[in-house]
């Protein structure tokens, strides 16, 4: 492995996916261990329901027109690409009850861990980042 | 130049020429090269990137009517 990348993933719109997996899958094809923490709205970039369809930032609605003429890969097909380049998922255990969701609400393939589970990953990160 | 494979990721945003990049650079030997043919403006500096953190060696890069293209010698 050339490093290692720690990501919390805690906000849920267009953008933040775009944020968080296009630096995850990027990290990862440069051989990087990846993993992301998915915590708050954040939970929603991996929640099956909900992450084909995330709701642009408010007042940005106009991009949705560049998102289709840019040739932007969908958050699914992303998804995917992030679990083929083995980038792990973790999603917030806390976070998850206090929005009443079960581990079957999210794509397959996730651990389910609690705030020290990112940070034994993330204490000997090379790159850690924040969306 | 003559190039062991050629990846054509013409019309693909980023990050998506550097995982299919990597994806084919797999398949290829060390010492083989990889043509890659772009029209992602990041690619330029993400590709020579890409390359020096992979230990590749990128030997050239051209641009001929918005394509970009790059040969990389897998290190």
């Amino acid at each position: 492995m050339a490093g290692k990348t720690a990501i919390i993933a805690s906000n849920g719109t267009l953008f933040d996916a775009y944020k968080v997996y296009n630096i995850a899958t990027a990290a990862a094809a440069s051989d990087h261990e990846v993993a992301i923490f998915f915590t708050f709205e954040g939970l929603n970039l991996i929640n099956k329901e909900a992450y084909g369809q995330l709701p642009l930032p408010e007042g940005k609605e106009q991009i949705a027109e560049g998102f289709a003429k840019g040739n932007v890969p969908a958050i699914p097909e992303l998804v995917e690409m992030a679990q083929e380049l083995n980038v792990k998922f973790i999603g917030c255990q806390m976070t998850m009850d206090l929005f009443g969701l079960e581990k079957e609400a999210f794509v397959d393939g996730i651990d389910v861990g609690g705030a020290v589970t990112f940070l034994e990953f993330a204490k000997d990160a090379d790159v850690t980042l924040t969306f | 130049m003559n190039a062991d494979k050629v990846l054509d990721a013409k019309g693909l945003a980023c990050p998506m020429p550097i995982v299919k990049t990597r994806k084919e650079m797999k398949e290829l030997e060390s010492g083989q090269i990889l043509e890659i043919l772009a029209t992602d403006k990041g690619a330029k500096a993400d590709m020579t990137a890409w390359a020096k953190s992979g230990g590749h060696e990128l030997l050239d890069t051209q641009e001929e009517d918005g394509v970009l293209k790059f040969w990389i010698k897998k290190g």
